[in-house]
Parts: structure tokens; sequence; C-alpha cells
């Protein structure tokens, strides 16, 4: 199937919620330099730049058109994706697909946010706005502006995710405890990572359950951040990556299925849920293909780390069991026996993920990144204790109807 | 990479703005007949001919089946509850919709509490967002029965469907 | 060792100003059409990548609600922006991959919705030319057109000549905007005046409209296909930003160009191509174009349409279908330039077939001054 693919250099920005220091155009050089210099290659090498952005919250339409200058991209085949949430997932397919496609030998994948550039919150905000405009087709057959206020202003701090939250609870039996618990280890571990925006050492549940309920179950302290950061990977063919790099981290699989039944907003005021929204029939079947692609039977004895886009807590759970890392229902046991510590059985999000670091654009490219890190060797304090032969990578956006899936190895297939 | 990493505390600054405003749609009709049939207290469902399937309210496309959902079903005016969030108190200055204050435009009251609520009506397979009132918040639970509560004058508009409390007063 | 794709079914839409329809009904029709030419079902489908814009649709996350429409309902999924013919080829490569067997692509744009003059706006450099404000892309393309009119002693009875070229053949493609049958040089240089030397007639309109591939792997292709059309070549590249190019020439063009030829081995375009479909949303950019193809040298490209080489019963027939200046629903132009000359191929140009066409060229553009451009060459026919 595949040619066989690996990624060989990976560059991130430091993320915090104001970069002031730097344009949006020097903020992803930044982490495009960064990248090539980790891979050893310069910019003459690259054969094609695959990009994005979540571009409604920088105010600029196509964004690769200007800063293409700072990513490299003139005179080279430049292609944009942008998908939502899942962007960075995109990307990070995109930029694999070009060279397993046998195109190009060598490119790169290049996502980022600023959203000090906006006036908004930022990354929660982004689903008030898809069901914004949804509503206001509404708003012309009479509908109330107490239920419009309530049904977006309350929710909107996290938007869908709270209600799915809910859902989630009420399956599994997991407890506002539990959130508590995830949030705690993910500041835990974004304090190990320099890159990282939330750094909380020490973080313990408790600390957590001592900020404000924005609506039950989710605290402030529960809520991801809206981050400035761009992150870049570099991908190469099979020879380049064996000549340039020690421990490439290789393409196993990947896969990006969507399921519109399980979405809580849907186009023109209709109907929506008609599946659970922790359902996520797209994680299943986009875990299933992209296992498939890469041969592997047992998820949850041959995947040793994985990096899950959990903006909310509860997500971290839900999707790692969608993902057939757990049995269904069972995430918040293993959570609490530990193993999805640093130490564990199933290290998780160890760099605390997008509920530490969230610049949209970027951050299910960073769930990438992250994975090639613990495989390389690379990921400095955060690496995990036990050697990562097998990672999984995963996003999800749009609302909550996109999924991202990508399953990266030591070896090559 | 070094002229990228001067130290430089904070670049410039400058303004500019994306006019969400000026954009425009077209609708579909659904939303129409469905406005319209409440006024009568029908709640109607688009129905899949291919799978069966009833949206609540109506929608366009099947997405399964690839087809127009072009059959109706009515619904019963009774549910469950599938989902809810339990607001914290209404503060005045907290939160600024399209830069009103929802307590300065009389929509809620300070210290109210609300609860957004996901509600299948016996007969959907989807769900609708609505409020739910008349009912101790604390007291609220997943597979809470509920019927529909109509607005005082029915003008063929969606605020007809006020939002629904419970089935039994507990 | 890279595998074949193909094109096995396509359908489009009538492109027009104000299309009385909700976006999903639009695509959804589309859709449907498109897999019927096919003949396949949406079940067979494997990915579908999708090709719009949060600026011009107004919402981000354009294409949220728009996967059940086009068909994409548990299926991989993905979305390009800009041109269409950039979701073609990412699809492309999706499939040379090996990892699916059937893609459909999907481009398409409201220009009703917002002005997509506006959305141009939008992509100038925010820190510099926004703020000044002087600049738009008409304004830009003015700024090109005088540029090249200046320096290869081209007049505006030339661009003039183009736009009556497109807007008459346009006439006879039911699917076009903007239809002149018998349109004139001097109504085109009479027509509103933008900005010097480019009038309304001189600038693609406007239009609201969906265009639909569907690609096949080899295997897949030679079995449910009776005529597929050979993807043989396809090549992309970028330019610099406004400020820094060179406007004279379309240097990216010229770049992907090069590139789909030598996949294609096409040595000699002007003797190896029947006909070409390419995105001139300014009536100069055509004849700039010719010139990045390779079809003459730089600045010959007005000798070219003086000849006739390229009307619709020349030697190198160029926008038959009436190109981008008798319709421009954004994203999906590319992808319609695909669909025209895939439909040459196969000989159902009803009204506008150029005879024996074996191999075509389509092309397809985005940004100001067409700074991103894509190159396919397609090939088959009897």
């Amino acid at each position: 199937m595949l040619r066989n693919t690996a990624i060989i250099g990976c560059g991130q920005t430091k993320h915090t919620s104001k970069r002031r220091d730097v344009s949006v155009a020097e903020l992803v050089a930044e982490a495009t330099y960064a990248a090539l210099e980790d891979a050893g290659i310069t910019m003459k090498d690259v054969g094609c730049v695959v990009s994005g952005n979540m571009q409604g919250f920088g105010g600029v339409a196509q964004p690769d058109l200007w800063i293409g200058d700072w990513m490299g991209c003139p005179g080279k085949p430049a292609i944009r994706i942008a998908t939502g949430g899942t962007t960075g997932g995109s990307v990070a397919h995109g930029a694999l697909y070009a060279v397993a496609s046998g195109m190009f030998d060598l490119a790169i994948g290049v996502a980022w946010e600023k959203h000090s550039d906006s006036k908004e919150a930022g990354a929660t905000t982004g689903l008030m706005h898809v069901g914004m405009a949804n509503l206001f087709h509404a708003l012309p057959y009479g509908l109330s502006l107490k239920n419009l206020i309530a049904t977006t202003a309350v929710g909107a701090a996290a938007g869908v995710a709270v209600y799915q939250a809910r859902f989630y609870m009420h399956r599994s039996g997991a407890t506002i405890e539990h959130l508590d618990m995830v949030a705690a280890k993910d500041r835990r571990n974004a304090a190990k990572n320099i890159y990282a925006h939330l750094q909380w050492p020490n973080c313990q549940p408790e600390d957590i359950a001592k900020t404000e309920m924005i609506a039950y179950p989710f605290r402030y302290g529960h809520v991801c951040p809206a981050s400035d950061g761009a992150s870049c990977i570099v991908v190469a063919s099979e020879k380049l990556a064996k000549k340039l790099c020690k421990q490439p981290a290789w393409l196993l699989g990947l896969a990006s299925y969507s399921d519109e039944e399980n979405q809580l907003q849907s186009e023109n005021y209709g109907g929506v849920g008609v599946l659970d929204p922790c359902e996520q029939m797209g994680a299943r079947i986009s875990a299933k293909k992209a296992y498939s692609m890469a041969g592997i039977t047992d998820p949850q004895k041959e995947i040793d780390l994985a990096e899950i886009y959990q903006p909310f807590p509860s997500q971290e759970m839900f999707f790692a069991e969608r993902l057939g890392l757990f049995d269904d229902g069972t995430a918040w046991r293993y959570l609490e026996k530990g193993e999805t510590d640093i130490n564990g059985s199933l290290p998780t999000d160890l760099s605390g993920g997008v509920n530490a670091t969230n610049a949209i654009g970027s951050s299910a490219l960073q769930r990438v990144l992250e994975c090639a890190l613990q495989i390389q060797g690379k990921a400095g304090e955060h690496q995990a204790s036990r050697k990562v032969r097998k990672a999984i990578a995963h996003g999800w956006g749009g609302v909550t109807n996109y999924i991202t899936v990508t399953v990266l190895g030591d070896t090559p297939r | 990479m070094g002229y990228l990493k001067d130290e430089r505390p904070q670049t410039m600054m400058v303004e500019g703005d994306w006019q969400v405003g000026a954009y425009r749609y077209k609708a579909p009709r659904l939303l129409e007949e469905y406005t319209q049939a409440l006024k009568r207290k029908k709640i109607i469902g688009s129905l899949c001919l291919g799978c069966g399937k009833v949206i609540v309210p109506p929608r366009n496309i099947c997405g399964r089946c690839h087809q127009r959902m072009t059959g109706r079903q009515e619904v019963s005016p009774i549910g469950t509850i599938t989902s809810f969030v339990i607001s914290p108190p209404v503060v005045k200055g907290k939160y600024k919709l399209f830069g009103l204050d929802p307590v300065d435009t009389g929509a809620l009251k300070e210290g109210e509490v609300m609860v957004p609520v996901f509600v299948r009506l016996d007969g959907s397979d989807s769900n609708i967002a609505c409020l739910l009132f008349n009912a101790d918040p604390q007291k609220v639970f997943i597979g809470m029965r509920v019927k529909a509560v109509w607005a005082s004058e029915l003008k063929g508009a969606m605020s007809d469907l006020d939002g629904v409390e419970p089935l039994e007063n507990r | 060792m890279t595998k074949k794709v193909a094109i096995i079914g396509y359908a489009q839409s009538n492109h027009q100003a104000e299309v009385q329809k909700t976006r999903e009904d639009l695509v959804f029709d589309v859709a449907r059409e498109a897999l019927k030419n096919a003949g396949i079902l949406r079940e067979d489908l494997g990915t579908v990548i999708t090709s719009s814009t949060d600026f011009l649709d107004g919402r981000t996350i354009s294409n949220v609600f728009l996967s059940m429409a086009v068909g994409a309902y548990l299926k991989d999924e993905s979305k390009v922006e800009e041109d269409g013919t950039n979701a073609l080829y990412y699809a492309m490569m999706k499939l040379m991959a090996g990892a699916y067997e059937i893609a459909l692509v999907e481009a398409h744009t409201i220009g009703w919705t917002f002005n997509p003059h506006q959305v141009w706006l939008y992509t100038l450099d925010p820190l510099v030319d926004r703020q000044i404000g002087v600049l738009d892309d008409i304004a830009a393309a003015a700024l090109q057109a005088r540029a090249y009119m200046d320096k290869y002693g081209v007049s505006e009875k030339d661009l003039a000549q183009v736009a009556v070229k497109s807007l008459s053949d346009a006439a006879k493609n039911p699917c076009a905007h903007r239809k002149m049958p018998k349109v004139n040089v001097g109504q085109v240089l009479s027509s509103r005046k933008y900005y010097d030397p480019l009038t309304e007639l001189m600038i693609s309109p406007v239009s609201d409209g969906c265009a639909i591939v569907i690609l096949a792997s080899e295997e897949k292709a030679k079995q449910v296909c009776e005529q597929p059309v050979w993807i043989e070549g396809i090549g992309t590249c970028q330019d610099d930003y406004l400020r820094d190019r060179n406007l004279l020439s379309l240097n990216s063009l010229k770049k992907a160009a090069k590139a789909a030829y030598r996949m294609a081995k096409v040595k000699n375009p002007l003797k190896e191509i029947n006909v070409a479909e390419v995105s001139a949303r300014f009536a100069h950019e055509e004849l700039m174009i010719y010139e990045a193809l390779g079809l003459c040298r730089d600045g010959e490209g007005k000798d070219l349409l003086a000849k006739g080489v390229t009307k619709k019963s020349g030697k190198l027939p160029v926008n038959p279908s009436g190109g981008a200046l008798a319709a421009d629903p954004i994203c999906a132009t590319g992808l319609i330039r695909v669909i025209e000359a895939a439909k040459q191929i196969r000989g159902e140009a009803n009204g506008y077939q150029v005879p024996k066409v074996k191999r075509a060229l389509a092309h397809g553009q985005f940004g100001i001054c067409a700074q991103k451009n894509t190159v396919i060459i397609l090939g088959g026919g009897k």
C-alpha cells in the first residue's frame, strides 16, 4: 500500500497567550526553520509545503498567500488545508500523503494560530461562531432571544463539549473528580514541556477543584487556553529518512473519517445528536482503518503512547476508548490507577495535550509532532518511561464531527 | 535564524477588522413548515424514506442514504432529556453577546439559573436544544421525562415552543 | 512507481448570479449528478475532498455542515482550501498512495453570499497593504495589465478580443453564467470601467456554482468506467507575495506547467495539446497564460490570439467553454476547467466540441494576480 514515509524533524514555538514579540509571519517562520534545523535540511530541499490554520481568528483570508514567503512556499507546490480543529492533523496528513504518494521525497507541514491577533477569547469560541452562523438562520423564524443566549452564551465557553461530557459521565460512571484528575495531570505534564502554555508544576486535582464552575461539570481549570504558537514537521521518503535521521518516526497508518450524526449543531438549525456525541463513530472507524494499515490487531497491547486531542478533559477519556485503547466506559479506571501517567502502561498526553496548549490551527499537528518526538526519544523531560514503539495521534474538529488519526512507529512497515 | 530571535519585547500593533455581519444566505423552506406547524401545537420532523430516520427540527438531507428527507412525521410533545447543562446564576456584566448584556436587555434575570437541555421527543431520532422550566436544577437527570411548554401566544415562530418542563411535578 | 489516476465522472451546476438554493442543496444536487455520471454509489466512495474557503462562505470551518450533502458521511474526508484543482491534487495523492480507490472532489463558491472581491482584500498583507488601503484585486490586476501592455505593445483592443472570444463562445455552453453571443470589441471597451484598462466585461463575473469530479485509481477506473479520462500530468506552484513578485510574467504558472509537462512527457505543448481550458480572471491574464504555458514567447500572446490559433476553430482552442470570464465561482473555477477539458476528451461538449481531442490541458489559479497555479494534463479519447 503506502510507500514508506517518516517524520524526520519537528519544530515548534513557545506557546503563550500573547506572543507580542512577533508578527504571525515571524511566528510561523520560527517553527518552520526550527523543524528544518532539526531535520538537518535546508528550505531548498523541500519539495512541497502543506500549511493550515483556522483563518477566521487571524482575520486574514488565505494567509498562506502572504505568509508563504516565510514558510518557503515561493517557487514550490503549496497546498493549504484547513478543517477547523483538526487543521493540524489534516496538514500532517497532507504532508504525509505528499510523500507517501510518491509525488515528493521531502515535504513539510506547517500549522499555526495567533489567537492574540483577534479580540476574541479564541479557541473556545470557535464553535460558538459556527453555532452563531447557524442560529442567525433561525432568528427570522422567531427564535427567542432568551433561547439564543441560553444555548450559546452558557455553552459558549465550552461549546458542545459540556453536553458531550454529560453524555459520557452518564454512560460510563466517570465523575467530575476524574475531570479534575485529567486536567491536573495535563498541567503537571505541561510543566515538563518547554513549549507548552499552561505550565503548573505539581498540579493536583484539588487545585483544579478550587477553580470556579463555568457550567457543571466544567470548571475554569478544565478548559484549554487560547495560545499563540506554530508547529512544523518535516516528512521524508524512506531513502532520505534512513540517510538523514537516526531514528525516524515512521508512518504506519492514517485516516480521517467524519460522523455527522453525533454532532450537537446542525445545518439550518436541524435536529442534532442522532447518535450520542461521545459515541464518535468517526474516531472508531478512523482508528480501525489506521490500525489495519499499520498491521495492528490489538491496540490495547501494541500502542505504547497516545496523544489525544483534548481541549476538555472528558475527551481524553472517551476518545481513548473509541480509539480502541481501553474498553468502552473504562478509561477512568485506568486514570485512577495512574496508567496514563508518564510511567504508566499507556502514557497519554505527556506534552500536556490541547488542555494545556491550544493554538487551534496547530494543536492537532502538535499531537503528531509529540508522538514523533516520543518515538525519536527527543521529548526531553516529558519523555515516557517506557520505550515508545508505536504511538497514536488523534485530533477532532468541526462540531465534533471531524477526526484525524495518525499511527506512527519506530520501524517502517 | 538570528534576526528572528532578536530580543524585542513587543512588535508594532496595527488594527484591522472582518465584517462578518455583511454576509447573506439563502435559508431552506423547512423552518417555515416547522414553525407553521408549531402554531397549531404540532411538532413536525423530516422523515427519510430510505432509512426511516425522523429528525426534529426538520433537516434537509440524510447523509447515509444521500437523499432528501422528503417525508414528514409528527412527533410527540413528550420526550426524554438526554443531556443538560446547569448554568451558574446569571451575573450582570459577566457575559456580553454582540456587545449587549443579557440582563440589561431584559432577556435574562440576575441570579437566574438556566438549564439548557437536549430533549429527544418520542418518535424523533434527534434532539432539540431548548430550555427546561419549572424544575429544580439539582433534581434534573438524564432520562427525565418532560413535555413541551407552549408560548402563551402562538405566532408561527420558533419561540412558540418555549421549552420543556417536567412531565410530573416532583 | 506512481499509480495512474483517472477521472471517471463529473458534474457541475448551472452557474449563475444568485442561485436560489442553500449551499447544501446546491452541492447535494451536483453530488447526486456526479455519482450518476460516474455510475457508482455513494457507498463506493473511499475519500471525499472538498474545497471552499471560510472567508467566502462566511463561516469558520466552512465545510462543517456540508459533509452529508457531498456524500462524506462516515467517509474519510478533508478540505483543501483555495482552488478546486488543489483539492484534486490532494485527492490524487491519496489515491496514488494506495490508501483509497475512489475519491470525490468538490469545489463551490456562492459569490452572492459575500462579494469575493472583498475577500481578495482580506488576503492582502494586513500589516502594510491593508493599512495603506489602496490595492484590491482589480487594482492589482489593472497595474499588471498596464505594465504588461506597456512592455509588449499590447493594446486594450487585444484585451477586448479575449473577452469577445470567451463571452461569445460561452453562449454555446449551457452551464456558463455570462453568455453574450453577439458581443463586440466596442461593447467590451465601453462597458463600465473599474480600473484602467480593465472594464466590466474584461473581468470575470461573480458567480454561484459548484463542480464535482470523481477520481479512481487505475484498476478501479478500468473496472467501473467505460471511458476514463487519465490524468497524465499535474503540477502546482506558488509565487511570492504580491509586492515581491515580478508581475510581468506568471512565474509560478511556468513552473507548474513545466512540472505537469514533464510528468506527462509533453515536449511541444502547441503541437501535442488539442484543447486548453485555462482560468483567466481578467482578460489580460489569458494572454500571459499562453506565454507561461509555453505556447509562445513572452509578449507574443496577442499574436497567438490575432492569428486565430486559440479560437474555437484554431490549432489550439483555448476556453471553448467560455472560461472564467463567463463563469467564476471562485473555488470551483479551476475544477470546472478540468470538467470542461474532460468533456472535450470524452466528446461530450455538445455545441462547442473541438474535434479529435486526445490530450487536454486544464488550469486553475488562486490569489491576486494568479499567485498560485495548478496545471493538469488529461489524456484519453478515441
